[in-house]
């Protein structure tokens, strides 16, 4: 077992990372070790970097060198809110190493030279003018390269990164490979590295951060109507509106919380936005938790879309799709995305297929197919439920049936109405004609390889085949039958009872 | 004698004006159902209506009969159904199909399907339904008896109900009745259909025995037999009407017909 962390203390003591336990332990007999749980650390500084995205909404978790332990943030933008670089970089490390956290960082125009001058030179601000002297001066080790090529690098005598940048290309290309070069060029800024941020960037956001923590979800919710009439204002004066609203909630203890709510329509209602959040709210109940209190609260609108200043006149339609769609979004907030569903119809010939239920928010734009009328049953059974059915051999009409341990008699039934296996659809191999006996090659002729037989199951049309009959028994009710497969096979049919008509 | 007709006539009005004091939606709906015609009423929105059948197996009945109900309450205005189903009991009882309800003559598109995860949110998303004005009318199908499903409950939706104006309908199943403050309950049980006209054995158009059990709609029977086809649904007068035989009494001789309808004698 080998020391793969340690602090400043044990450092001190004389402890380096790669040390074998026991070496470790002899030198300092009181030295406390923990097993490191690699998951659990990376998912949680994955939300730990969730919360930098107060300070910059472009965070990403460097995994070059290590699965965790870097952050990069892109301050583009953001750095005059804390009144210059500078102050920024001092105020976030000031409040880490508060919070107990070892840290050094560095702000640099490329994210290659951040990395490099946030592990060997930390706590400056480089700018794009000086950048390349600085670089020239840091180890090579700040170039996050493989162990192999620090080795050879080392070997070669070349310790600085001005050292090797001066050698020709070709030559250490060929020698070290193009991982390199493309370190180099991305720490120069030559060649342009980008970071894919945790959270989706928003355009358009409000926020609002807290003197004192809250935590009481009437308080927070009571924020979010606020936050939702100032950014509604903002949408209104872009000519926008959003599908989609996202609450970001963040935490003293450096956790967010994240809760999103959509429409159905393009809205910038604030009423209807608050009202969408309290229902969402409702359904969190235990989730919740505040912890030692939120800090800042920010309101973000994606999936925008251009919405007209909406006319209330004498002449508008008295259509009732607009209540029927705010209604929609208010169940779906509060019982579920999957919960609000409508059906639609499919052009499938077997019957589980013909229908499909997509929840009622992402059903605009469905088409109604032309689809013949048949007569199906109003209730159908999600899955078939098997029966014992007494009918004449091959295809006559069931006359007795038991199911779910009750017996019927049935005294009316037409049919059946056969439907084929989807042929096309099943990962089976289809034989249409029989294979062709490949002939000996004649004298002199190379023999022709045999074609490609996949190892797939033969199709079994008929064992897939379904009979669908309509029976009704003697009190009137009216049963929706099928058989899978046909009599004469090798295995005997099963019986299956799919609906109920009305 | 007069002072006896005279308490007669007071307590039937007595009668009447608790009636309405209690349910106003109903007494609106008999004033508006028309008394001369004896087939169906067609009844207004607003009501709270339980539909009882003995065994889920009717399930397919019991839906039914509210769609055909619901069907005549979607106006352009109020354009949407809701469906509402625990779920837990969709194996139990099957969901609404889209091509069967196309089948029935019910536009799958103004269906909207709802399955809360419990009874509480169940009564909550029936409440909201029904208070949107767009809204014809809210199914919501019940497995089995709930202790939330109590009086205050049911009393709560009526209300909602009437004053939005959209129909709710329960269906339970079982026979035994949960008190509830519901305008109308009925008892529904599946009838043999008739024949259809080229094939003997086939079943025929659905049809459905029910029975008023709590409420009246102003009509003097409380038991119909209904039919539902492409038209609507029609009653179907029992065989065994009020009125005296009108045929005669004697069998008279009927001469034969030959098959080029010429009658035989003369």
């Amino acid at each position: 077992m080998r020391i793969s962390a340690l602090d400043r203390e044990a450092g001190a003591e004389g402890i380096r990372r790669g040390q074998n336990l026991a070496d470790a332990r002899a030198l300092v007999p009181g030295l406390t070790v923990m097993e490191m749980n690699p998951g659990l650390l990376e998912t949680g500084f994955a939300d730990f970097a969730d919360w930098h995205s107060n300070a910059s909404p472009l965070v990403a978790v460097m995994r070059d060198a290590a699965p965790f332990g870097d952050l990069v943030l892109d301050t583009t933008g953001v750095d005059h809110l804390f009144g210059g670089e500078k102050p920024m970089l001092g105020r976030l490390l000031t409040r880490l190493r508060a919070l107990g956290y070892s840290v050094s960082g560095a702000i640099a125009p490329t994210i290659g030279a951040a990395w490099a001058f946030a592990h060997f030179a930390p706590n400056q601000v480089v700018d794009s003018l000086e950048l390349a002297d600085r670089l020239d001066d840091l180890p090579v080790a700040a170039l996050r390269l493989t162990e192999k090529q620090l080795a050879t690098l080392d070997q070669m005598g070349l310790y600085r990164i001005g050292d090797v940048r001066g050698r020709p290309r070709k030559s250490l290309q060929a020698r070290f490979g193009a991982s390199l070069l493309n370190r180099i060029d991305q720490a120069y800024g030559h060649i342009s590295e980008r970071m894919t941020p945790r959270l989706p960037p928003a355009e358009h956001y409000s926020e609002r951060r807290f003197a004192d923590p809250i935590s009481r979800m009437e308080d927070v919710l009571a924020t979010a109507a606020d936050l939702a009439g100032a950014l509604c204002q903002r949408l209104d004066a872009a000519g926008l509106g959003a599908q989609s609203f996202h609450l970001f909630l963040y935490r003293v203890d450096h956790k967010v919380m994240t809760f999103s709510v959509n429409s159905a329509r393009v809205t910038r209602d604030p009423a209807h936005i608050t009202a969408l959040f309290s229902h969402r709210a409702e359904r969190l109940a235990g989730d919740y938790d505040a912890g030692f209190g939120i800090d800042m609260i920010r309101l973000a609108a994606s999936s925008l879309d251009a919405l007209a200043a909406v006319q209330a006149g004498a002449f508008t339609e008295e259509n009732g799709t607009a209540d029927i769609d705010q209604l929609n979004d208010r169940m779906s907030s509060r019982l579920g995305t999957m919960a609000v569903l409508r059906m639609q119809l499919l052009e499938s010939h077997l019957p589980e297929r013909a229908a499909r239920l997509v929840p009622v928010q992402a059903a605009g734009g469905m088409d109604d197919p032309e689809l013949p009328r048949l007569t199906r049953p109003v209730r159908l059974l999600p899955e078939p439920e098997r029966v014992l059915i007494s009918a004449e051999v091959p295809d006559g009409l069931p006359a007795a049936m038991i199911w779910r341990g009750q017996r019927y008699r049935l005294v009316r039934a037409a049919g059946p109405e056969r439907l084929g296996a989807e042929w096309w659809r099943r990962s089976e191999r289809l034989q249409l004609v029989p294979p062709p006996v490949p002939r000996p090659p004649a004298p002199g002729e190379k023999p022709v390889p045999a074609p490609h037989v996949p190892a797939l199951p033969m199709h079994d049309a008929d064992g897939q085949t379904r009979d669908y009959y309509r029976v009704e028994d003697e009190t009137g009710r009216r049963f929706w039958l099928f058989r899978l497969g046909l009599y004469g096979g090798p295995e005997m049919p099963v019986w299956y009872l799919h609906g109920l008509f009305q | 004698m007069s002072t006896q007709n005279r308490h007669q006539r007071l307590a039937a009005l007595r009668d009447i004006i608790a009636d309405i004091e209690r349910k106003p939606a109903l007494a609106e709906a008999r004033q508006r159902v028309a008394s001369d015609q004896d087939g169906f009423p067609e009844l207004p929105g607003g009501l709270l209506q339980e539909v009882y059948t003995d065994q889920s197996r009717n399930a397919g009945a019991a839906l039914g009969f509210a769609l055909a109900q619901a069907k005549a309450l979607l106006t352009p205005r109020r354009m949407a159904v809701l469906y509402l189903q625990l779920v837990g009991e969709t194996q139990n009882l099957g969901l609404p199909y889209g091509p069967g309800l196309v089948s029935f003559g019910f536009d799958p598109a103004a269906l909207v399907l709802i399955r809360p995860a419990n009874m509480a949110e169940l009564l909550w998303a029936a409440e909201e339904a029904l208070a949107c004005r767009a809204v014809a009318a809210v199914i919501a199908d019940i497995c089995r008896p709930h202790k939330a499903l109590d009086f205050t409950a049911s009393r709560r939706l009526g209300l909602r109900a009437a004053e939005a104006g959209s129909s709710m309908f329960f269906l339970r199943y079982g026979s035994e009745r949960q008190a509830s403050a519901a305008h109308l309950r009925w008892h529904l049980m599946p009838g043999v259909s008739n024949d259809k006209p080229y094939d003997d054995r086939a079943p025929g158009n659905a049809r459905w025995q029910v029975r008023l059990e709590r409420g009246s709609i102003g009509k003097q029977h409380a038991q119909w037999l209904l039919e539902w086809t492409e038209n609507g649904l029609s009653h179907i007068p029992s065989p065994h009407s009020t009125r005296p035989f009108a045929g005669s009494t004697l069998p008279r001789p009927v001469p034969a017909l030959l098959a080029d309808g010429l009658s035989q004698t003369a």
